[in-house]
């Protein structure tokens, strides 16, 4: 078996295709690298620069009393970019960044509510007349580039064998046909790792030339899996090229249909089936959200209108407008939440079905482990979500600390006027976990695995029955 | 002798699996991107619908004039022509303000309400890209073995015993090929126009089938330069799997890897920064306008000053009737938009006001056109800015791509379909001429010092006579001449490919 495996090696080695295929990958990995460190140093910057001014916001407020940081809130919640972009974009222009916790209802111009989280939907394109190109990540390097080069080098595996008649020879010396199928199978396999692994090298050669960008173990360690999804996802497109050159007589027939495959399966099913499944779980239109937005707050307001407004100031009154208040801004996130949770649906829904291309899964993969992405976004939503509530107990907790308040969250007359410490008010941290990356992405590794699996025993089957 | 040999190689496409195969994947994949661009369109366009009906309510509701600022908008239909090639159609925005204190550019725009923004995610594929995907696939898979295929088989040695010149040779080959691929490319465009005639909500024109006749024109062009190219690569080398292989990598760099490459390595984002100083420019012009306007104020004997956001405007002049008052600041530096509006609105001036209203309808009169005037010479500065902050680094990336016939191509239909840059542009010069149209009614009409511009009393706005907005496509002859140039270049490069082809034939030996 490897006396097969190296003589494929040999033959790949010296062959047109694999010169091209290293000076492609080289070139486009290169390009990745340079475009990353050009690119990367402006998004952090951009991060930090929020992350100071919203601890700014956060420290004035806290400054001046307890009562504003309870009516201001947090302000915007910044997403953490991921040192590991170059891996996969991850459609990150058309995720929103921030997540608005702040922005208190006006009332009246001396009367304000208290903050809420909304999750602001971004329109990225609207000044960008560009022409419009995939980014040049390692999930367009791996999902296109390298699935395409696979088909080349086994497309003529077996059938060229067969057409040159140097099947017949081998399969006349005692060799089990699983073994020659393995060793051609393993062959192709290294020979495509080596321009693969030396351009993935490269890669990273020149991002970790640059200080400010250091890769931290557990990036590595991502990294080390995301290689290792690059290895699964190819041997899926090889053993793919060696059942269609098992079945077909003509090398160029079997060249024809794999690439008519791959271009159905890796180019156009993935958006074409998406696009076609939206349908199944609408979400909710905006002009409903508007009208359910409406109906509830007049409700709300019916149900307090002549409480809250009275001139007054009695505990009473105070009462009740914080009372309102705090209502308003639950129905007000439960709304923001329930439109939010039906389109993560809809996309969910859209995103799962697409899994039928491998190269959907591959991408969503990348995605997840170079933390960033879908997935990587609802993390973050997450996170802020759980912020929020963090705050407001920080909020309650501090005001019931103080005697002379009157515990009522949002009202200038019922709480704490004094100042907080800034360093005792929690801070928004964005967090990401491999662990969790790991179990979610679990379905879709074994999918993938799957996918080679049957791939490769059908490649098997074939090979065992074909007449030489 | 040519018809021979033409009737020859067609029958000997026509009867392969490839051949088969290639209608199949094509018709395929545009019937099921027809389906799915078509509902996409519906969508927009119901969008579009609702949208000028709720702005046309809402200014009806308007009493005064000035209450124009906000309601009076235009809003842009989808090309029907995007589910050919989407372009910017989709990605630009659809609906502007159409007031006298800026003028309107495509950077101003906004868009129609979105139900779920993570589907932006997805991308749309429409029909050119389809074919730009598939069709160049099967030009170059049908080209691949044209001339080693034969030289291997040793036929080509059969046939040139025959007195017949080589040229004709090659070119019996490259019209069945054509001929051959023509065949995918048809059917699935008349499939797509069947889909897209049973749908009762998008209608094509007459002139729409001229355009889609220049989209075909461009296609043809397009696939026939991939089977030169396979063609070259085929005459070049001695065997058909170093063809097909070379083929296939020269497809991967064109199609796949060097639009993305090419885009993604060379810095076109927009720098806002680098035009600080014409923000800064527009800024002054504004300020200039202030003090006019509170010089205006102090030397008029009846109105005191201060005028913005002081207490005097605050007060309403002192009119008594006045039941709110307005001031719009806008300042945008990333698209150097900056303005400022101030005004008020009265339900029922009372009697003893009545002295100060003609004073007032003066200043009106004298600020509105003062702000005209400032907005024409902001406009000066503002326009090539935008132009170099947006537009430049955008052709830059488009030369670019050109240089792979993928852009070409995409370019040209673009250009036929009308979602190009200037297409959309053509939309935006219409409102911007529709605004000068609504600013000259209200000076021909006196209505920027007239009562009804702040006060809902005496007569209020009649918004019927006011210009309506209407926008059409610009001309088919438009189009053409616009995707002209791209079209010659992918002509020019079909001919030199094809002497380039017939010389290595040639001089080739069998």
């Amino acid at each position: 078996m490897w006396h097969i495996a190296k003589r494929e090696l040999y033959d790949n080695l010296n062959s047109l295709r694999f010169a091209l295929t290293t000076v492609l990958l080289l070139a486009l990995m290169l390009t990745n690298a340079i475009v990353h460190l050009r690119e990367h140093p402006k998004r952090v910057q951009k991060y930090n620069d929020a992350v100071t001014g919203y601890e700014n916001r956060l420290a004035s407020y806290a400054n001046e009393s307890l009562y504003l940081l309870a009516q201001q809130g947090p302000g915007d919640l910044h997403k953490k970019p991921s040192p590991l972009h170059f891996c996969a974009e991850g459609g990150d222009a058309f995720l929103s960044g921030t997540v608005n916790a702040g922005d208190p209802f006006m009332y009246s111009a001396d009367m304000t509510g208290v903050w809420k989280l909304s999750y602001p939907a971004v329109t990225p394109n609207l000044e960008n007349v560009r022409p419009d190109a995939i980014k040049l990540d390692w999930g367009f390097i791996i999902g296109y580039v390298l699935s395409l080069v696979a088909l080349l080098f086994t497309f003529d595996a077996i059938s060229g064998e067969r057409e040159r008649g140097t099947l017949r020879l081998m399969l006349a010396n005692s060799i089990p046909r699983h073994t020659v199928l393995i060793g051609k199978f393993l062959g192709a396999l290294i020979s495509v790792s080596i321009p693969f692994t030396l351009s993935v090298l490269i890669n990273l050669l020149v991002i970790s030339t640059d200080s400010d960008l250091h890769l931290n173990a557990e990036a590595w360690e991502r990294l080390g899996i995301i290689f290792c999804i690059a290895l699964l996802y190819m041997s899926l497109f090889l053993a793919l090229g060696l059942l269609v050159s098992t079945r077909v007589r003509q090398s160029a027939v079997s060249l024809v249909i794999l690439l008519l495959v791959w271009v159905t399966l890796v180019v156009f099913m993935p958006n074409t089936l998406a696009s076609m499944t939206g349908e199944f779980s609408p979400s909710m239109l905006s002009g409903e959200f508007w009208k359910r937005y409406r109906q509830l707050h007049q409700e709300l307001d019916e149900k307090y209108e002549d409480r809250v407004w009275s001139d007054n100031s009695d505990i009473k009154t105070l009462t009740a407008r914080s009372e309102y208040f705090s209502l308003h801004v639950v129905l007000d996130e439960r709304l923001n939440e329930d439109r939010l949770n039906l389109q993560i649906n809809q996309f969910r829904h859209a995103r799962s079905i697409i899994r039928v291309s491998p190269v959907a899964i591959v991408q969503h993969l990348l995605e997840s482990f170079a933390g960033t992405g879908f997935e990587r976004h609802l993390q973050f939503i997450e996170n802020t979500q759980r912020y929020a509530r963090h705050f407001r107990e920080f909020v309650v907790d501090t005001d019931r600390k103080d005697p002379k308040s009157r515990h009522l969250i949002g009202i200038r007359e019922g709480m704490a006027e004094k100042p907080v410490s800034p360093a005792s008010v929690p801070k928004f941290e964005d967090t990401l976990s491999l662990s969790k990356d790991f179990n979610t992405r679990a379905m879709e590794l074994l999918l993938l695995t799957l996918f080679v699996m049957v791939l490769l025993s059908g490649a098997y089957l074939a090979f065992v029955r074909v007449e030489v | 002798m040519l018809k021979t040999l033409i009737g020859r190689e067609l029958l000997d496409n026509l009867m392969t699996f490839r051949f088969a195969a290639a209608v199949f994947i094509t018709l395929l994949l545009v019937v099921a991107n027809t389906i799915v661009l078509l509902k996409d369109y519906e969508q927009r366009l119901t969008a579009y619908n609702t949208a000028v009906q709720e702005s046309r309510e809402d200014l009806r509701e308007e009493k005064t004039y000035a209450g124009y600022s906000g309601t009076l908008v235009a809003h842009r239909p989808p090309n029907p022509l995007s589910i050919f090639n989407l372009g910017l159609d989709k990605q630009v925005g659809n609906k502007i303000e159409v007031y006298h204190a800026f003028v309107p550019t495509i950077w101003d725009a906004e868009k129609h309400g979105m139900d779920n923004p993570f589907l932006n995610l997805f991308t749309s594929i429409d029909i050119v890209l389809v074919f730009q995907g598939v069709l160049s696939l099967l030009a170059l898979i049908f080209a691949y073995d044209g001339l080693a295929g034969e030289r291997e088989r040793g036929t080509l040695r059969l046939v040139l015993t025959h007195p017949i010149q080589r040229g004709y040779i090659l070119l019996a080959k490259y019209i069945s090929a054509m001929l051959c691929l023509l065949v995918p490319l048809l059917i699935s465009l008349l499939l797509s126009i069947i889909l897209l005639t049973t749908s009762t909500t998008l209608a094509l024109r007459a002139d729409d089938f001229l355009r889609i006749g220049g989209i075909v024109l461009t296609s043809l062009l397009y696939v026939s330069l991939f089977y030169l190219i396979g063609l070259c690569i085929s005459a070049l080398t001695r065997r058909t799997s170093t063809a097909l292989m070379l083929c296939m990598f020269v497809w991967g760099v064109l199609v796949l890897v060097y639009p993305n490459l090419i885009l993604t390595a060379v810095d076109i984002v927009p720098k806002p920064n680098a035009q600080i100083s014409v923000h800064n420019q527009i800024k002054q012009m504004w300020e200039q306008l202030d003090k006019e306007n509170k010089q205006f104020i102090r030397n008029d004997g009846v109105l005191s000053p201060p005028s913005r956001g002081g207490e005097d405007l605050a007060a309403g002049f002192g009119l008594e009737g006045v039941e709110y008052t307005f001031w719009q600041d806008e300042d945008k530096p990333s698209i150097l938009l900056y303005f400022h509006q101030t005004g008020l609105y009265a339900g029922k001036i009372k009697a003893e006001s009545e002295p100060q209203v003609p004073p007032v309808q003066n200043y009106y009169g004298f600020y509105n056109r003062e702000t005209i005037n400032t907005v024409e010479r902001t406009w000066l500065v503002r326009k090539p800015a935008l132009e170099a902050i947006y537009v430049q680094p955008a052709n830059l990336g488009r030369m670019l791509l050109r240089f792979s016939p993928v852009g070409l191509y995409d370019a040209a239909t673009e250009a036929w379909a009308g979602t190009d840059l200037e297409g959309i542009q053509d939309f935006f010069g219409t409102v911007q001429r529709y605004r000068r149209a609504v600013v000259d009614y209200f000076y021909d009409k006196k209505i920027f010092e007239s009562r009804q511009w702040f006060a809902a009393d005496k007569g209020t706005a009649d918004w019927d006579a006011l210009p309506q907005f209407s926008f059409h496509r610009s001309d088919t002859g438009i189009n053409a001449k616009r995707a002209l140039p791209d079209m010659l270049l992918l002509l020019t490069m079909n001919v030199i490919l094809f002497t380039v082809v017939l010389l290595i034939f040639v001089k080739s030996e069998v």
